[in-house]
């Protein structure tokens, strides 16, 4: 048929088998191969592919809320969208840059050096903390490399009036400082897990199975209640500013339980803008400010004195104004003559509280200070609090003992003086202070007889007579309930010695005075316009704050004869 | 071309192994080209079934370019088998000429035909496969006889595979010079001159691998791949890592995970890696033995074709079919990491229009070469 058929050739067949054992051979090579792979190293080579491809995401768990006794919020999370990228991806896609850079709100030239610099990376923050909107806005735009990760934002409802006291939260959602930080354990979640499945341009393509679901943080309730939170920030920041003041504190208490009501300061911070945020204003200074309580001791010293029955409230102390005990002259600003403890507590006399002390001996004073647990901590477990600076009263001598009876030489933090005013408003028990309701607070020790029920009663009794209209307080009156309370005017030491015109403004007091429901300190540091007495500066402050807290508080008013006058004469000073 | 279509088909039932075989590879590569392109299409076209669709287009082609083929009797193959010689050299110098040659990652190896490329290579081993078997058939004696006899045709391949690596275009010379040695070696060359050339070969190799910086380099990274896997060894310990999930029965159809942006080249060099990732060893086996089966029959109607006579057909029978199975096998060792990394495609499977048409005339050719040998063997039998 073929023309090729006339050779008639065929050549040896077994050239086509050689052929074919040489397939043979490589095709059973391949086999083994493929064996050797698929089933031998089949172990090592998906863990090398499950290196490359799991990732394990976190998702984050959301911080608990601080909310005040009443339930509300000064601390919440919300959601927002933190922008991520690889950047080697977003480089691939160079004309999307500009307008991803402009949706960011970033200059397109900065964000591809950025992303050029951090080219070899598989992870970068292009931006935290977008709102939701926003943050899909960006997505909008499909870069490629470009992704989304969900991050709480904490929030600050009460904004700066307690400020100090919640403190703050970082980016990566963990306490930084006051209760943020003291209870950053209770109040942060347990982040979950979530394994993936990421493509080589990482982004996630599958689910696996593995999948541990975020434990929430707990909510925390604080002993504050923010109606009187905002009432001392407010008169506290109105009353440094109209006095030209350095600073100034309150603090609000609750003597029968111990629990902060208030702890306000000023100046304060913006917690919701960090950026205005200035060292001085991030101190809770009610916690740890240290501050010499001038006046203020006499009550505690004359408890002490009044407590160990050396003395009465028929007593009598001989002054004439002034008396030298070894280098040290005291002074009063008049000869008030002689005076029962109602007297010096009232005219505030330094002589009067000197010769007390001095009688009770170093050992006496110092043990009465510690009774009204100066020298401690509080117990409000905020971070930071300071002990003060007390001595032991084996170095004191007769100056130091006499300069102690009317609050020199020693130091307290406002709420260590707070809280002894607490013991002498709630039947000389000395309780711990609390700034956490229910679950989350801490074991308390048991309250400590300060002095007894009695002497807390009598000297009730006394410093209702500081704010009567004679006495150094009559600005601390408040309408329709009685008050009990002591001014103080320390001058402020320095490391020259004491200030002769720096000051520190004191009133702590306490109503209704017969059966005390709330302590408040004030403390204006400083002031240099107008006055600057206790009496003057501080006191009013007390007033304004207390006669509102009082309404705020339903506590019905004890004195009618005083709800008359006052209803006419709102300010009425003294 | 008229009066060759007009040629009426050999009423014979072809060879139903072979026919089913490469339908069920060419299906297999329609769908792997489809699963295993969907993260680059995605990429690059937006849409991931972008090669899908592009690779179905090109089997309507080749199939329409194997029906041709088949109805081309193989006398006229054989008359023409010089100006096929002419042709296969003709594309390899046109693809280097500077404006028509069109180049791509480095190499210079397609044609610019406006909407598609044509990649030179492809059509011309065909051509050149078609000139051996012509030679082999024509001047049988001289060749079991001579030096002279083996080294004519040697001369013409060593000039096409010179104009192939100046692309460069190594994988494809290495076949050609593999495939046209079996043909000489089974129409009857002589063992030793054929070994001669063959130490020449692997010498000039050796050279060659050496000269070449980039060629080195894929030589020694394919030893150790695990030494350098983010630098050197990155595509080939992707591959292994694919394969080697595919465990036994594989993570099926469409869930490979090495296929999104791990492993370049997925579509096309190292789709059997995508392959054995979703079917695992059982697909790996199974896709063996496919190409082996479409040796078996390549040579069971090739000896069938030189036991009627049919020296040309025969000849071309074992040279087409060698050549599916050893770039299959060749790809597949690759992707194991066995040999070097080449730019091999998988026949019939990986992504490319110019291979595939290719291979469709390839398997045609085939099928025609058994057809004429079962009707002449019904004849004799008559």
């Amino acid at each position: 048929m073929s023309e090729d058929t006339t050779t008639n050739f065929t050549p040896p067949r077994w050239r086509a088998w050689v052929i074919l054992g040489l397939f043979a051979v490589f095709g059973i090579s391949l086999v083994v191969r493929a064996v050797d792979l698929q089933i031998y190293d089949e172990a090592f080579l998906t863990h090398q592919g499950d290196m490359r491809h799991i990732r394990t995401l976190e998702v984050p768990a959301n911080r608990g809320a601080i909310v005040d006794r009443n339930g509300r919020p000064l601390a919440l999370s919300a959601p927002t969208e933190s922008v991520w990228a690889v950047p080697g991806a977003v480089l691939g896609a160079p004309d999307k840059i500009a307008a991803l850079a402009k949706s960011l709100g970033m200059d397109p030239a900065a964000l591809e050096k950025r992303l050029a610099q951090y080219k070899s990376r598989q992870f970068l923050y292009l931006k935290r903390q977008l709102s939701p909107f926003d943050a899909h806005q960006v997505m909008a735009l499909e870069t490629p490399g470009v992704f989304l990760q969900r991050e709480y934002k904490r929030y600050y409802p009460a904004g700066e009036a307690i400020a100090q006291l919640v403190g703050l939260t970082n980016i990566d959602d963990q306490g930084q400082s006051g209760i943020e930080l003291a209870r950053n354990g209770y109040l942060e979640g347990e982040p979950g897990e979530r394994k993936v499945i990421k493509d080589g341009r990482g982004r996630a393509v599958d689910d696996l199975d593995e999948y541990k679901m975020p434990k929430p943080g707990q909510d925390l309730k604080l002993t504050i209640d923010s109606r009187l939170q905002y009432l001392a920030y407010r008169n506290i920041k109105q009353a440094v500013i109209d006095h030209k003041a350095k600073d100034g504190v309150v603090v609000m208490l609750d003597p029968r339980s111990g629990e902060l009501l208030a702890m306000a300061s000023y100046p304060s911070f913006n917690p919701n803008d960090r950026s205005s945020i200035e060292p001085a204003g991030m101190r809770m200074r009610a916690a740890t400010d240290v501050m010499e309580p001038g006046s203020t001791a006499k009550p505690i010293v004359l408890s002490g004195a009044l407590n160990s029955g050396l003395y009465d409230t028929s007593s009598i102390i001989h002054t004439r104004g002034w008396f030298q005990v070894g280098r040290l002259t005291v002074k009063d600003e008049l000869n008030y003559g002689d005076e029962d403890f109602a007297k010096i507590l009232k005219k505030s006399s330094n002589v009067g509280a000197a010769r007390v002390g001095l009688s009770m001996g170093p050992r006496g004073v110092w043990q009465d200070f510690r009774n009204f647990g100066f020298g401690e901590t509080t117990g409000s477990g905020f971070p930071g609090e300071r002990f003060g600076v007390l001595k032991d009263f084996f170095t004191w001598d007769k100056v130091e003992t006499a300069t102690a009876s009317y609050g020199y030489g020693f130091a307290v933090t406002p709420l260590q003086l707070a809280r002894a005013y607490g013991a002498i408003a709630s039947e000389g028990k000395l309780r711990s202070l609390r700034l956490i309701l229910g679950k989350g607070a801490d074991m308390h020790p048991p309250a400590q007889q300060a002095i007894s029920p009695g002497t807390a009663k009598t000297m009730r009794g006394l410093l209702e007579g500081v704010v009567a209209p004679d006495g150094t307080a009559s600005r601390a009156a408040i309408a329709g309930y009685s008050v009990a309370g002591k001014t103080g005017t320390a001058r402020k030491i320095s490391s020259d010695g004491y200030h002769m015109d720096q000051h520190r403004a004191l009133f702590v007091g306490m109503a209704p005075a017969k059966n005390p429901r709330v302590v408040t300190l004030v403390v204006v540091d400083a002031p240099t316009r107008g006055s600057y007495y206790g009496g003057t500066v501080a006191a009013p402050v007390f007033s304004k704050i207390m006669a509102s807290a009082m309404r705020i508080l339903h506590v019905p008013p004890d004195n009618p004869k005083m709800l008359t006058a006052a209803a006419y004469h709102p300010n009425r000073g003294g | 071309m008229k009066r060759l279509l007009s040629a009426r088909l050999p009423s014979v039932a072809p060879d139903i192994w072979l026919l089913g075989t490469l339908v069920l590879i060419a299906t297999l590569g329609l769908v792997m080209v489809g699963s295993s392109s969907v993260a680059v299409a995605d990429k690059l076209a937006g849409d991931s079934l972008y090669f899908f669709y592009r690779q179905a287009v090109y089997g309507v082609v080749g199939l329409v370019a194997g029906f041709i083929v088949l109805h081309v009797p193989m006398q006229a193959w054989q008359r023409h088998t010089f100006t096929m010689l002419g042709l296969g050299l003709a594309l390899l110098v046109i693809v280097l000429v500077p404006g028509i040659g069109h180049s791509v990652n480095g190499a210079q190896r397609w044609i610019d035909l406006g909407p598609v490329a044509l990649q030179a290579s492809e059509p011309a081993r065909l051509c050149l496969i078609l000139y051996i078997a012509g030679y082999a058939t024509r001047r049988q004696t001289e060749l079991a006889a001579s030096w002279a006899g083996l080294l004519r045709p040697i001369v013409f391949l060593v000039v096409a595979c010179f104009l192939m690596l100046l692309e460069p275009d190594f994988g494809a010379s290495a076949v050609l010079l593999a495939v046209a040695g079996i043909i000489l070696f089974l129409a009857g060359a002589r063992l030793f001159n054929l070994v001669v050339l063959a130490g020449l070969g692997g010498a000039s190799v050796a050279a060659l691998v050496m000269s070449s910086p980039y060629r080195m380099q894929r030589l020694i990274s394919f030893s150790d791949p695990w030494a350098h896997p983010f630098a050197s060894g990155f595509q080939l310990t992707q591959s292994l890592i694919a394969i080697g999930r595919g465990h036994v029965f594989g993570v099926g159809l469409g869930n490979s995970v090495q296929k999104l942006s791990y492993l370049p080249e997925t579509h096309t060099d190292f789709l059997f890696a995508i392959y054995a990732e979703e079917f695992g060893l059982i697909g790996s086996l199974v896709l063996i033995a496919l190409f082996s089966i479409v040796v078996w029959r390549g040579f069971v109607i090739a000896g069938r074709a030189i036991e009627q006579g049919q020296l040309f057909g025969g000849f071309l029978a074992y040279g087409l079919s060698a050549w599916v199975v050893l770039q299959g096998f060749v790809n597949m060792a690759v992707n194991m990491g066995l040999l070097p990394t080449k730019g091999l495609t998988l026949p019939l499977m990986s992504y490319g229009g110019s291979s595939l048409v290719m291979m469709c005339a390839l398997c045609a050719l085939l099928i025609r070469v058994n057809l004429e040998s079962t009707a002449a063997q019904r004849e004799v039998a008559r």
